[in-house]
């Protein structure tokens, strides 16, 4: 099936942010069009996903770009997966751009904050339509470029070094990746998503090479870095604390948010869909251990998953426990948080059980959810302490729920969808993952899940003790709240009781994005448009480099 | 032949872009960082293969299937490098604000004053 409407966010996006800098000497006009365009992002995503309609039949639409069919042209994909994905981006997007009209300074508006914005959103939006592998490169690029200014916005001393770090490390990430897929060209001869599963999956039939999918496992590792990066996995989180802690609030509700997810996404799309079916063959390795004989690529990065998640819970955790600053506990939570996204992917990838392997993939969907939308909430209410008190270290602030009570409940709200209280979305998340670790009788992710789970409660309640409760300080005595800051915190605090409320139709999302990254077959289909007349085509990449 | 002083080339630019990378002083990072995104590309286009003349045909049939270099990785070079180009001036940028703010562009005294 083919939908001109799976172009639609991606444009609203792009023309919101020629738009916006091109009126930028008109700082009310740039302002109103950010936030019609924000808006229309949205309601173009609805579009989107009222097409796409999770909760019916499995659809996948396919947009090929000037009407070069795949594998040839660039596609663009949307299915329950990116639909998923892209529903509650845009709706973290929206909020922290209203949180941004509002906290930003005028001037840094009118140089460059509002293009800058819309142009990460482009990146981010064409990360999760793209079906063709070099592109996914070139729109992280796009929104690595943005995020790169965003974090150095206010450009003080602590913002350019954090800036530095984040910047190099991404470059070298993008080399890395460039190299990746060089590689899978070379090998598979072939760039477009759909066409390299069906390639990895039937090696022989489209002439790769004697080793069949050895090298591709590991280039497919190169790629794998690079997605742990861009999520923030633990050993790759270094960059994290210093650039969240660097960035405006509302670009860090983002970055945490929604930039982070894109990473998550790239490591379900590619692996599950694309390099899922592909099959080892004798290759053996040291210390892997595949279960029931079936050595499959998916399989090899079950381990490595679980490694990272599990070191990403305890970093994270241990980490946020002894900051001093909510920022930084904040940033800290997020590495530990985006563990507890990874590890039932790492349960559905060992997973044998077809429907072990679905609740996997469904509950990191929902704890990525529940993630984006608590996490960004927590920095746009760190972002209004800031704004109000103007300091978020612990020792200065205290009795925040006596002189900002919304703020503070939103903050707590926050908090408790975290630590997952039920009925908020986060009781949900915490619980399905621990349902695919229990049901997988995987008793060492159990644990790992479980102190994760302790170590959250910890600092959130240190975070709540010292800066919310008690006698207000002085500097929190003479802050002054700004009422549209609330208002959005208090917002996204609503949304998320309503999503854990209404949980039925979220759980039944997640389940359609988990399937439609389960089944390759729809989705190779409906890229290449079903038949399989295009396979000689492309044979210059796939024998020359061997030559 | 061309293969082998290719690789040997790849090899030698990557491991000097490492070297910079991890030296003190920023602007050496940043070259570092050029070159081994350079290197990347250069990688990129040997990846196409390197055993035909031409990158198009310049008329249909008449044998010349095997002197056809895939032209698709050029493509992708060229996509990369325009992309090289914008973060690379981004990071030379960046390092000026960098010393500006600092008045260093030593990485040992930058950390020291985190």
């Amino acid at each position: 099936m083919s939908g001109q409407f799976v172009i639609a966010p991606l444009l609203v996006a792009l023309v919101t942010a020629i738009a916006t800098l091109l009126t930028r000497r008109f700082a009310r006009t740039q302002m109103t069009l950010s936030l019609l365009g924000g808006a229309g992002y949205v309601g173009a995503v609805a579009w989107l996903v009222s097409k796409v309609d999770p909760l019916g039949a499995t659809n996948v639409f396919s947009y090929q770009l000037s009407g070069w069919q795949a594998p040839f042209g660039i596609t663009l994909v949307a299915d329950s997966l990116s639909a998923f994905m892209l529903a509650f981006s845009s709706v973290v997007a929206l909020a922290a751009l209203v949180f941004s009209a509002a906290y930003v300074d005028t001037f840094g508006q009118r140089v460059s904050y509002h293009p800058l914005y819309h142009f990460m959103l482009v990146g981010v939006t064409g990360s999760f339509l793209t079906g063709d592998i070099f592109n996914l490169f070139v729109w992280f690029e796009v929104m690595l470029m943005s995020s790169y200014v965003l974090v150095v916005f206010y450009s003080g001393p602590e913002h350019t070094r954090a800036a530095l770090q984040y910047v190099v490390l991404n470059l070298v990430g993008s080399a890395v990746m460039l190299l990746a897929i060089g590689g899978l060209y070379s090998t598979t001869g072939t760039l477009n998503m759909a066409d390299l599963s069906r390639r990895v999956a039937n090696p022989a039939a489209y002439g790769l090479a004697d080793g069949g999918v050895a090298p591709v496992l590991g280039l497919s590792a190169l790629l794998f870095a690079v997605f742990a990066l861009k999520a923030g996995l633990a050993p790759f989180q270094f960059w994290v604390p210093a650039a969240y802690r660097a960035a405006p609030a509302p670009v860090s509700a983002m970055l945490a948010g929604v930039v982070k997810k894109v990473g998550v996404y790239a490591i379900i799309r590619v692996y599950f869909t694309v390099f899922g079916a592909a099959a080892l063959g004798d290759l053996s390795l040291p210390g892997l251990s595949v279960p029931d004989g079936g050595s499959a690529l998916l399989a090899f990065y079950g381990p490595i998953l679980f490694l990272m998640a599990a070191a990403s819970i305890v970093v994270g955790g241990l980490g946020a426990v002894g900051r001093d600053d909510i920022d930084g506990l904040l940033a800290y939570s997020s590495i530990g948080q985006v563990g507890f996204i990874v590890l039932p992917l790492a349960i559905a990838a060992t997973a044998t059980d077809e429907s072990i392997r679905v609740l996997g993939v469904s509950a990191a969907l929902v704890y990525a959810l529940n993630h984006g939308f608590a996490k960004s909430l927590l920095f746009m209410a760190s972002g209004a302490v800031y704004d109000a008190v103007g300091t978020e270290q612990f020792p200065d602030l205290g009795g925040l729920s006596e002189s900002a009570p919304w703020l503070s409940g939103g903050f707590f709200v926050g908090a408790l969808a975290l630590i997952g209280i039920p009925p908020l979305s986060g009781f949900f998340g915490k619980m399905l993952v621990f349902d695919a670790a229990g049901q997988a009788r995987s008793t060492i992710a159990l644990a790992v899940a479980l102190f994760g789970a302790i170590l959250t409660i910890a600092y959130f309640s240190r975070a709540w003790n010292r800066g919310f409760w008690g006698e207000p300080s002085l500097l929190v005595q003479h802050g002054e709240t700004k009422l549209t800051l609330v208002a959005v915190v208090v917002a996204m605090a609503l949304a998320i009781a309503v999503l854990g409320v209404g949980f039925d139709v979220v759980m039944q999302a997640a389940q359609a994005g988990a399937e439609a990254a389960l089944d390759r077959q729809e989705y190779v289909d409906t890229v290449l448009g079903g038949g399989s007349g295009a396979e000689n085509g492309t044979a210059g990449g796939g024998g020359g480099g061997h030559s | 032949m061309t293969q082998f002083v290719l690789a040997g080339v790849l090899g030698v630019l990557f491991a000097l872009g490492t070297f910079l990378v991890l030296r003190r002083d920023v602007v050496r990072v940043v070259w570092g960082v050029t070159i081994i995104s350079q290197s990347a590309n250069v990688y990129l286009v040997t990846m196409g293969g390197l055993s035909g003349s031409v990158p198009i045909l310049g008329g249909h049939g008449g044998g010349h299937g095997a002197g056809v270099t895939d032209p698709l990785v050029q493509a992708l070079v060229l996509t990369a490098i325009v992309i090289g180009f914008g973060t690379t001036a981004f990071a030379l940028v960046l390092t000026y604000r960098v010393y500006e703010e600092h008045g260093t562009i030593d990485l040992l005294e930058l950390g020291e004053k985190a």
